[in-house]
């Protein structure tokens, strides 16, 4: 896979014709360029249902002026269309403008010349479509051969390059060179009339090398075990609980819980409950929340590649870096996006994320964490008398206007007298974000530091997100259940 | 430019490299997408983005005589790419497993049925200043209210082409429009200072029938129906589900029960209960493709197959014929396609999709369902969705109230339902006369009784 460097067009003389024609007519504009390529491989049964390739391009171009966007978004690049796209973009901020009733300006930034690449030791382009499917084929077939209870299996791997350009009224413009690869296993069993299914994924920004690990290794191994294991759990019983979450769930609990209601964007537009809450204490002085999707977080955490939350600038060309958001319990800052941190006359934290360049930048997670702490997992345990230990997650939500949120576990134990006991299935946990950080009554320590990463949703656009934390426990939290 | 692009041309080019290059392919299929669209945003109830954009691109998918699949696709409508992906394509299917399920693609054997008032044209002289008259309805309500603080909402028109060619004859063409208008409204209590929001939406074939002050009004009513929330205690009780609540607890389920491919791999909660009663007599249920204007609805699937109407659900009696197919799954069960071959673009394979799925109305009233009720739930919302494998379904109620002595009290803080689907369709008790249309769903008031509902107010108080 190689790409031809059709992004060359955006030369010198080319962003001089766009700066002379967008003169002092817009405050601010910029334009994002993506060339990609990927493979996608499906696989059902160890049989394919796609094996698939793409080479595409997308283009998108903001114009602002005093409190107006417009954006508008081409796939055939060339200069005429470009340029036209461009002029476009202009005109309809323009119109947006005469219409708003909230003005307020873009604060200038300083510009960024400079490339990144995604380092690989193992880079896409070397490995050939027989050496994916060999992969994906022997995954399918340790998980349709780990028990005879297993009724279907599913395993997709998925990769892509991309060459960006990012260039804007400030004098940026950058150049990346990116490479990601997911791979993903579900398995489904049945005994007795019912059926149960678990899903795994590993996945990173990098090449071939994210399959190497031990995880990556045994990923359908494990899948296959999990569904087996959930046929023989239980239903819960709803109620009141103390949970134990792992690392896997604190995560996406902080990252629903609390991470949504941070977005400067959701506070501008009071659709925040964290509205007028900086400095003041929303959470037990033991908890520090922090979200830092800069480079480099994967080799801290062991592993030969990039996490996917991770990322070298955001989709306004603003540096990823280190925020932190509660310390000691004191909510420090929100996230921002360019506009955000300049309506609160503070500087940008690089959070400004766009699931390609055919979508306007929102105010976005990277890699959301809490910092451990000192228990660990054996005192958890024997020092909550009755609760529920909660493994992984299926997937959660928030509703950042009322805190209310709720997510559902895969793996939960029940906890009786400091002991781990049966395991049950579906579990689901709901609670209110001003609440539930107060609720945290032990963080774990650097030992049972774990993350996990996926895709998350807001305003229609998915983007690649991580989060973790220490095993934690909560008191007082909603459990439903059938019974 | 893509205007300038003669799509049959293009398209039978790429068969023509497909034959060159792989001459004993069994069959294969070229498809071609083109859409168009404008986005106006609000942010805190002001005018804040407007764009345009537009898409398109070329797939191809072909496959071997043992049923091996290979799939491409680019937006580069150039001749040079087109050649490159069909190779590519090729590559992919001399690489993959062979599939003895695999049939063939869709043959040109039926009538199309006559469907209209798919595609508007008023969308062609549609100007950015007249979309944002329709958000400006929106900005008026919010303005006008004294506990509406803000709103966020959108409205997008959109147009579509659809072309697909392949290789057993079928060449078909298609132009659809769908617009869309969204509020999501947020109110504060003037006396307590408790916010919270509510969210309504339409889509609609027509861009005369989008009603922002409509959507608004409703929105608003949600947000303002959402105050006063209040956490309850563990109990079971019957819920009244309103048409949001019907969609989400009873149709899209469904409608992923009844998915051929889920049904066949044995993901379905559903599987082993064709011809079986499945619930209440009063469940009936269609996807019907050709009802004119509907959202829902198609003259051909995403294969250029024919589609039609199909009865799912009579009488809580899931019928034989009740799975939604493409002629992948339809092949494998050797029965005929049910034209609900479903791609959200060029860049996907064919996967099974609905039409129009429609619950049947009652005969109830539903302002007497909700009368009738000494002690129980109005469910409007949950942003859950079931395991579809084991049915069970346990959620938060994202928007919901306490109904007590047949009047709708506090809204619900906390508050979130256990069911198995199988005992929720069993224990409908009463559908509603006055329906609603959201989208390609069709959706009544229904009345279940017996639900677990687990509330956050503690025993203690």
């Amino acid at each position: 896979m190689e790409i031809d460097d059709e992004l060359s067009l955006f030369d010198n003389a080319f962003i001089a014709d766009l700066l002379r024609e967008a003169g002092n007519k817009v405050e601010y504009w910029d334009i994002r360029a993506t060339l990609s390529e990927g493979t996608t491989l499906d696989f059902t049964d160890q049989r394919s249902t796609e094996i698939s390739s793409y080479e595409m391009a997308n283009c998108g171009i903001r114009a602002f002026i005093n409190g107006g966007w417009g954006f508008s978004v081409l796939k055939d690049l060339n200069k005429d269309s470009i340029k036209s796209s461009f002029l476009k973009s202009i005109k309809l901020a323009r119109l947006t403008k005469s219409l708003l009733k909230n003005e307020f300006k873009i604060i200038e930034r300083d510009p960024l010349e400079k490339s990144f690449k995604i380092d690989s030791k193992l880079p896409l382009s070397d490995v050939n479509i027989e050496e994916k499917i060999k992969l994906v084929k022997n995954h399918e077939k340790i998980a349709a051969n780990s028990s005879k209870l297993i009724t279907n299996t599913r395993t997709i791997y998925m990769d892509g390059i991309s060459n960006c350009i990012f260039i804007n009224s400030f004098g940026s413009k950058i150049k990346q060179t990116l490479s990601y690869l997911r791979l993903l296993n579900m398995v489904y069993s049945r005994k007795a009339g019912i059926i149960q299914r678990s899903l795994n994924s590993v996945g990173g920004l990098g090449g071939f090398e994210i399959l190497s690990t031990e995880k990556a290794e045994k990923l359908s191994e494990k899948t296959a075990q999990e569904s087996i294991k959930l046929l023989d759990a239980k239903s819960p019983i709803g109620g009141q609980f103390t949970i134990i979450a792992d690392p896997k769930l604190a995560g996406t609990l902080i990252h629903e819980a609390l991470g949504h209601a941070c977005e400067a964007d959701l506070v501008l537009s009071k659709e925040s409950i964290l509205k007028e809450k900086i400095g003041k204490e929303i959470a037990l002085t033991d908890i520090n929340v922090i979200d830092d999707p800069s480079t480099g977080q994967g080799k801290k955490l062991g592993l030969p590649y990039e996490l996917f939350g991770s990322y070298f600038i955001d989709d306004e060309g603003i540096p990823s870096q280190k925020t932190t958001i509660i310390k000691n319990g004191i909510l420090k800052n929100y996230l921002h996006n360019l506009e955000t941190s300049s309506r609160m006359n503070l500087p940008p934290n690089g959070h400004g994320r766009a699931s390609s360049s055919s979508a306007r930048p929102q105010v976005r997670m990277g890699f959301t964490y809490i910092e451990p702490k000192d228990w660990n997992i054996e005192e958890l345990i024997q020092d909550t008398k009755n609760g529920i230990l909660c493994k992984d997650f299926l997937y959660g939500y928030t509703n950042p206007t009322t805190g209310n949120f709720q997510f559902k576990c895969k793996f939960s134990y029940k906890i009786e007298n400091g002991e781990k006991k049966e395991l049950m299935r579906d579990v689901a946990l709901s609670g209110m974000i001003l609440e539930v950080l107060k609720r945290i009554s032990a963080v774990g320590d650097k030992n049972t530091f774990g993350f996990s990463s996926g895709i998350c949703g807001k305003g229609g656009q998915n983007v690649q997100v991580s989060d973790g934390g220490p095993y934690i426990r909560v008191d007082d939290i909603t459990v439903g259940g059938l019974n | 430019m893509y205007e300038d692009i003669d799509i049959s041309e293009l398209a039978k080019f790429a068969i023509r490299i497909a034959e060159k290059n792989y001459p004993n392919y069994k069959c294969a299929e070229i498809f071609v997408g083109k859409s168009e669209y404008l986005n106006i945003e609000v942010e805190e109830n002001s005018v804040k983005y407007s764009e345009i954009g537009r898409n398109h691109g070329i797939s191809i998918r072909i496959y071997r005589r043992n049923g091996s699949i290979g799939f491409a696709f680019t937006n580069k409508l150039n001749k040079n790419v087109v050649e490159k992906i069909v190779k590519n394509a090729i590559k992919m299917m001399r690489v993959g497993t062979p599939d003895p399920n695999f049939k063939n693609l869709p043959e040109k054997l039926k009538p199309y049925s006559v469907v209209e008032d798919l595609y508007d044209k008023s969308i062609k002289s549609l100007l950015i200043e007249d979309a944002i008259d329709h958000v400006k309805d929106l900005i008026n309500i919010c303005t006008e209210d004294d506990q509406a603080i803000s709103q966020s909402g959108d409205f997008t028109a959109n147009s579509n082409l659809s072309y697909i060619l392949n290789s057993n004859g079928i060449e078909v063409s298609g132009e659809e429009t769908l617009f869309d208008i969204s509020s999501n409204m947020i109110v504060k209590d003037t006396i307590n200072g408790e916010v919270s929001n509510g969210y309504e939406s339409q889509m609609k074939r027509k861009l005369a029938d989008i009603d922002g002050t409509k959507t608004a009004e409703e929105a608003l009513k949600n947000a303002k129906r959402n105050l006063h929330r209040k956490k309850i205690k563990t109990k079971k009780m019957p819920v009244i589900l309103s048409p949001k609540g019907t969609i989400k607890l009873i149709l899209n389920p469904i409608a992923s029960a009844i998915n051929a491919e889920m049904y066949q791999y044995k993901r379905s909660f559903l599987v082993g209960k064709r011809e079986k009663k499945i619930g209440s007599d009063l469940i009936n249920i269609d996807d019907n493709a050709i009802i004119n204007g509907r959202v829902g609805s198609n003259i051909f699937d995403g294969e250029g197959f024919p589609c039609r109407n199909k009865k799912i659900i009579e009488r809580g009696h899931f019928l034989q014929s009740g799975l939604l197919h493409n002629s992948y799954t339809a092949g494998k069960e050797e029965v005929e396609s049910t034209g609900n071959a479903s791609r959200s673009s060029f860049s996907s394979v064919p996967s099974i999709g609905i039409s129009n799925l429609i619950l049947h109305p009652g005969t109830a009233q539903k302002d007497e369902l909700i009368e009738n009720v000494k002690e129980g739930i109005l469910l409007n919302s949950t942003a859950d969705s079931p395991n579809i494998a084991t049915g069970d379904f346990s959620g938060l109620i994202s928007q919901g109230n306490l109904i007590q002595n047949g009047e709708i009290k506090h809204a619900l803080n906390e508050t979130m339902f256990g069911i198995n689907l199988l005992d929720l369709f069993e224990n409908i008790t009463s559908i509603s006369k006055e329906y609603k249309i959201y989208g390609p769903y069709s959706a009544p008031y229904v009345k279940i009784d017996n639900v677990q509902i687990i509330g956050a107010q503690s025993l203690k108080n």
